[in-house]
């Protein structure tokens, strides 16, 4: 009973931290070029696409993997900003969801025709490296998700809240006017916005694709979960992201442990009807009121 | 200083400015007058770049400047303290500050500016690491002020300072804008309140619906019969 626990607790901190990784970046895209990215999921598939082609074929260790995929996807980040984003922000909702739902639909096609719809494994040099202890083992590839993603946490964490860049997105997510007056660059901004958010879809990829399989679908499956933990958390709100995508990770993996599998996705759903019924701000909403 | 030809600005199809000439001297303090939607604020838009007009031309220090970026503009020594303050409310006053200085080259040499900040408004010294979206409407208008000082400007674009505040707070801010202006700073000033304004500014402006009215010394305007019957309810 306590071993079953333990394991779906881990396995809770596994979907938690993939989905916190993918959340960020749509909630600051969100929250600072005031676009809902449709295509992020994308983005996480092919950031596992991309680290399995460095550490599988190329046999690079799995970490430096990681880290090629995180940047040539910020790469692929800025792309979409400068090609798809920029000339949609001023264009009316419609457009920008019709836009980003196609380049979803087109990058997970492109996916399908170059890599084949069929799910490819990812083994890397930690899949069958086991950490025992009160006689559960635990993979060391599952141990890297949490820990990784502890650490692309605290440095975004540091980014935002004592660089000039991040007081600057600051500032462009909660008055763009005014960030334009204090001279800050609302296109530079929004670049460095996305790249930032596709690379960690991309390290949610990679670090989750040796655990699961890498296929092009993977984006399609991820994106609604994540969807429910941005809204959860709040448009826009980084902090929110984080606590929400950990307390339906841990949700879904404790339901589908002791009570069935079949319930693992209800859950998610259920709590966040349940959330916009009685908190629609989400459950981190913004709570200063701004003053007229 | 600044000096605007002929300048107009349209959103669609509404030309909320028509074609209206100002000059601005050095040491100045001038102010607009008008009612509601006449075009005061979008004056202020045109002059530091968040909107782009639709023809005429903006002068400053002897280089034009029209149509180029807001990030520029404020370069270029021009601060816009925005109409409803427009701080940014989740972030601390001290940060609020720091992003008012966010072009500025030399950071490492804000010293003198936090100081005059902090003499002007001691108030924002001690909430310093209090989130901005707390602070009361006088407090944050007087970081939004603040705010603006911290880029050094040569020109300061204050959009109604004093709405909605308070009578004495009122009289605490026109004494500041006038301070600001002995240190140096030439003030361009939009006020509801006509009366108040033209006790302090220089010389004035009065736009009606998109187009420069009547313009002279502010103690001219002050005894102008339409003036008095149209903004002073005398
Ligand atoms: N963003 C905008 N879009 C459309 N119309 C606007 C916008 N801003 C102002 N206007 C219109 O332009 C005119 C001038 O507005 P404004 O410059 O704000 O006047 P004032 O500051 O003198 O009250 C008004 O008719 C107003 O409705
Ligand atoms: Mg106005």
């Amino acid at each position: 009973m306590l071993q079953e626990f333990i394991q779906q607790i881990v396995n809770g901190l596994v979907l938690g931290s993939t989905y916190t990784l993918i959340a960020l970046g749509l909630t600051m895209i969100y929250g600072i070029l005031g676009i809902v990215n449709w295509a992020h999921g994308e983005l996480y598939m092919l950031g596992a696409f991309a680290g399995l082609y460095l550490a599988v074929v190329l046999k690079l260790p799995f970490i430096v993997a990681l880290l090629g995929a995180m940047i040539i996807l910020a790469v692929c980040g800025m792309l979409l900003e400068r090609l798809v984003f920029r000339p949609l922000r001023q264009a009316p909702e419609l457009n920008m969801i019709i836009g980003t739902l196609g380049i979803s639909i087109f990058l997970m096609n492109t996916a399908i025709v170059l890599f084949s719809p069929n799910p490819l494994s990812f083994p890397t040099e930690y899949s069958n490296e086991y950490l025992s202890f009160l006689g559960i083992a635990i993979t060391m590839q599952r141990l890297l998700v949490f820990f990784i993603t502890v650490v692309l946490i605290a440095l975004l964490n540091y980014l935002i809240k004592y660089t000039e860049l991040g007081k600057a997105m600051r500032a462009c997510e909660q008055n763009p006017d005014a960030a334009r007056l204090m001279g800050i660059d609302i296109n530079r901004i929004s670049l460095v916005t996305c790249a930032i958010g596709a690379a960690l879809a991309a390290a949610a990829g990679v670090l989750v694709g040796p655990i699961f399989l890498v296929s092009p679908q993977m984006g399609l499956l991820a994106i609604a979960k994540v969807f429910a933990v941005v809204i959860l958390g709040g448009m826009g709100n980084v902090e929110g992201a984080i606590w929400s995508a950990f307390i339906l990770g841990l949700a879904e993996s404790l339901t589908a442990g002791f009570f069935s599998s079949d319930y693992k996705d209800i859950i998610t759903f259920f709590i966040l009807i349940a959330v916009l019924i009685f908190r629609p701000q989400g459950l981190f909403g913004n709570n200063v009121i701004e003053k007229v | 200083m600044l000096k605007l030809s002929n300048l107009a600005v349209h959103y669609g199809r509404i030309k909320a400015l028509k074609g209206i000439d100002m000059e601005v001297a050095a040491g100045e303090i001038v102010t607009l007058i008008g009612a509601n939607g006449a075009g005061k604020t979008t004056t202020l838009r045109a002059i530091s770049g968040l909107v782009r007009p639709a023809g005429g031309t903006v002068e400053f220090e002897g280089r034009t400047v029209t149509g180029l970026d807001a990030r520029e503009i404020v370069k270029s020594g021009i601060s816009h303290c925005p109409e409803g303050r427009q701080i940014f409310p989740r972030m601390t006053v001290a940060e609020n500050l720091e992003l008012g200085a966010y072009t500025r080259k030399d950071k490492h040499n804000l010293d003198a500016e936090y100081q005059r900040v902090f003499e002007y408004f001691p108030i924002l010294a001690e909430r310093r690491r209090q989130l901005a979206g707390t602070l009361s409407g006088g407090e944050q208008q007087m970081l939004a002020i603040g705010r603006a000082l911290m880029a050094k400007p040569k020109l300061l674009l204050l959009d109604e300072p004093s709405l909605g505040l308070a009578p004495f707070l009122v009289e605490k801010i026109f004494e500041i804008i006038r301070a600001i202006n002995r240190q140096g700073v030439t003030i361009m000033l939009i006020e509801q309140n006509a009366y108040q304004a033209l006790g302090i500014a220089h010389r004035g402006y009065v736009l009606e619906t998109g187009s420069v009215v009547l313009s002279g010394p502010a103690h001219e305007l002050r005894h102008n019969d339409h003036v008095r019957k149209a903004y002073l309810g005398e």
